[in-house]
């Protein structure tokens, strides 16, 4: 195997360290646990940015076009959305929940061939590197906002419940999680549109039209429909909290069905990468 | 907002039904779900769905129109209702918050000092003058030059920034308008066609809307050449899988070459609003080669191809449309023949048999063009995408409009400064100091601080 190939696949060993480091701080309240947790996800991030540098050299286009290196690359920006988040808030108990993600979509990808496969012309494109890595930091801090949506129900089902157990004292106060539902909010709908839009450029200049209703672009529309929805529903008190942390994991469900789910439905212009190759 | 005290007329509820966040919340909902079922149902192939779906489920698809969804009406219905919502609530709220932006409250009262979070009160010695002197110049210099408005003995400074940030929701609804309006135009004087061209052929008119149709571009594409590269595996043989392919095609006015220019993937030819993709490409296909002559020889005669494909056609301006129709081997022991109708406007299209042999058999059809086969052969072409969007622009317009609006909308905050200034005993002067900002009150607080650190400290 190529060293970049292996660079990319150890990357996905150490965010489970990471992941599992940061279970054991959630679980042992130990700082120890969180402090090193961060550290091998910051060693991940930096092989992984090594790797996928050597492959993109190799390959001589941003290596995100199969689904391997999709997933992979999708992890890594998982794992430095997660990263920045902890440095504003310091929230180290969101890692608990965002790196088991990060590996799982890492994991993920190290069961898609990872061979290098020749570019497509119509991927052949200085959109190419825009387009993808504007939509996955996206995607990345929807990702980020699923997990809080998560922690702020299962916070709220504590305080309900008036049964405040072990994981209460663990999970970041209702507002605390709220705001993060925003902010992750205030920076993924902005990239999303620019995402859209630069595919937009590119089908017009790849296809001849800015919008051929293909799944991908479809179901792309939908996401940011429900965003949008989000980004309004938040102006009215009732969607704050509870709801605004429902519809941000529904939200990311179709983040993830707009990037795998759609490989698995019939042929549009999108489908370079086939989930059951 | 909704006026209690008066009686709502049915107008009333109407328009505050348009201007609710409830229906925009709700249109946005039920158009990401319109989306979804989009992306599920193939869209435009009902005959695949007898082999997924039940009789009965397909059935109410085509009732509702779920196979060509986004043409059909209650999509373009959400669509208007989409709009409608945007445009209503434009007009509701831009009034208002013009009103706020154009007459600034520039009284620092104390009441309205008591509803901010930040504030800050002190007392200092000097005259009015050398106050509001020294006050102006602090502000100007570490946020913004403020308004200066005298009520009774205090005098009040008023100091904006980011005032912009208002109106970024605006701005982004209003790009959205301008997209539709953009895919509006681009739908009804625009066309989309797939030409496939052979090298050394040239067209003028480009089979539009599946080949139903053709359309004259109003000049010639001439495809000069062909290329296509292949990757190669470690022996250094083609794999068939293609790296490039590139078309040199040259545009043809009045006989003259105007352009020429080589178009790969995603670098097309554009010419009079007119753009050419190249998309894909036959090599070594069949094609019936035609002889186009004048009657009586008044100008040199010309060749074209057309390829033995469905519903293949090829327009000459002033004699009409070849629609290709069928093809022979040996046409009643002559040999090669093709069966092709001219269609020409007024005039019924007849079909008729061209055998090779007999290259003067249509002049029997007294036009002023002569059409015979000169004989079948291998060709390669070139699968240019031709697409005239005259609403193009708008649409980009509107995207550059939606960004820089979402851009000022999330990121820009209106923040305001106050300070009043009014005569204490012992020729004294109290200064009062507010401030608010509509987003990103976290920075805006440290900001204030700091501005009010450097009020405190100045000196008479």
């Amino acid at each position: 195997m190529e060293m970049q190939t292996l660079l990319l696949k150890s990357t996905t060993a150490t965010y489970l360290v990471g992941a599992l480091l940061y279970l054991y701080f959630i679980v042992t309240l130990k700082e120890r646990g969180a402090r090193l947790g961060r550290m091998f996800l910051l060693i991940g991030v930096v092989l992984h940015l090594f790797g996928f540098g050597m492959r993109a050299a190799e390959a001589g286009h941003t290596p995100v076009t199969n689904l391997f290196e999709s997933l992979s690359f999708f992890a890594l920006v998982i794992v430095g959305a997660f990263l920045a988040t902890e440095v504003r808030y310091k929230l180290r108990v969101l890692g608990a929940f965002v790196a088991p993600l990060a590996f799982l979509f890492s994991l993920l990808s190290t069961f898609q061939k990872s061979e290098l496969q020749s570019l497509n012309p119509a991927l052949n494109s200085s959109w190419l590197p825009v387009h993808v890595i504007v939509l996955f930091i996206a995607y990345a801090f929807f990702a980020v906002q699923f997990a809080a949506g998560i922690m702020y129900l299962m916070q709220e089902r504590q305080l309900k419940d008036k049964h405040l157990g072990a994981i209460f004292k663990r999970l970041p106060s209702l507002d605390v999680l709220d705001d993060i539902n925003y902010r992750c909010l205030t920076i993924g709908f902005p990239l999303l549109t620019v995402g859209i839009i630069t595919g937009s450029l590119w089908a017009q200049n790849a296809w001849g039209t800015y919008w051929s209703w293909d799944p991908k672009e479809t179901a792309s529309l939908a996401t940011w429909l429900v965003y949008a929805a989000l980004l309004h529903g938040r102006l009215t008190v009732g969607w704050r909290g509870r709801k605004a942390a429902i519809v941000a994991i529904v939200g990311f469900l179709l983040v993830v069905f707009t990037f795998l789910g759609i490989n698995l439905l019939p042929a549009g212009q999108h489908t370079y990468a086939s989930i059951l190759e | 907002m909704v006026d209690e005290k008066r009686a709502q007329s049915p107008i009333d509820r109407v328009w505050d039904f348009l201007i609710s966040l409830k229906l925009a919340i709700t249109v946005l909902i039920l158009l990401a779900s319109a989306s979804i079922f989009g992306t599920v149902i193939e869209q435009g192939r009902p005959d695949k769905a007898a082999q997924i779906y039940e009789d009965w489920l397909i059935n109410i698809f085509n009732k509702t129109s779920m196979f060509d969804m986004y043409h059909s009406w209650w999509f373009l219905g959400l669509m208007f209702l989409f709009t409608l919502n945007l445009t209503c609530c434009t007009l509701d709220r831009l009034p208002r918050v013009l009103k706020v932006v154009r007459n600034p409250k520039t009284i620092f009262d104390e009441a309205f000092e008591k509803s901010l979070s930040l504030a800050g009160r002190w007392r200092k010695k000097g005259s009015m003058a050398e106050w509001t002197g020294k006050c102006t110049a602090a502000l100007t210099a570490s946020f913004a030059a403020p308004r200066i408005t005298n009520d009774g003995d205090a005098v009040h400074l008023y100091a904006e920034k980011g005032v912009i940030s208002r109106f970024g929701v605006y701005i982004t609804h209003l790009s959205i308008i301008f997209i539709f309006l953009g895919a509006i135009i681009g739908n009804m004087i625009g066309y989309k066609g797939f030409l496939g061209l052979p090298i050394g052929d040239s067209v003028q008119f480009v089979p539009v809307r599946n080949g139903s149709e053709l359309k004259d571009v109003g000049f010639r594409v001439r495809c000069n050449n062909f290329w296509v590269e292949y990757y190669r595996d470690q022996f250094g043989n083609p794999t068939g899988q293609p790296k490039e392919y590139a078309s040199d095609l040259s545009i043809v006015e009045n006989g003259q070459v105007i352009l020429k220019k080589k178009i790969v993937v995603n670098d097309p030819l554009r010419y009079k609003g007119v753009w050419f993709y190249q998309s894909s490409y036959g090599e070594d296909k069949p094609a019936a080669r035609m002889l186009l002559r004048r009657a009586d020889n008044s100008a040199p005669p010309e060749t074209f191809h057309l390829l033995f494909q469905r519903g293949e056609a090829y327009g000459v301006p002033g004699m009409g449309i070849v629609r290709l129709l069928d093809f022979q081997d040996n046409f009643e022991g002559k040999g090669p023949a093709i069966q092709v109708q001219i269609e020409k406007e007024g005039r019924q299209p007849v079909p008729m048999w061209l055998p090779s042999a007999d290259p003067e058999l249509d002049r029997r059809r007294g036009d002023a063009y002569v059409l015979s086969l000169q004989g079948v052969e291998q060709v390669t072409w070139t699968g240019l995408q031709v697409a005239h969007d005259p609403g193009v622009n708008i649409v980009w317009v509107g995207c550059t409009l939606m960004v820089i609006g979402i851009m000022i909308a999330f990121f820009m905050s209106h923040q305001r400064v106050w300070i009043r200034l009014s005569p204490a005993a012992e020729g004294k002067i109290d200064v009062a100091v507010g401030g608010a900002a509509t987003r990103n009150r976290l920075a805006f607080e440290k900001n204030f601080e700091k501005i009010q650190g450097e009020l405190k400290e100045l000196q008479s």
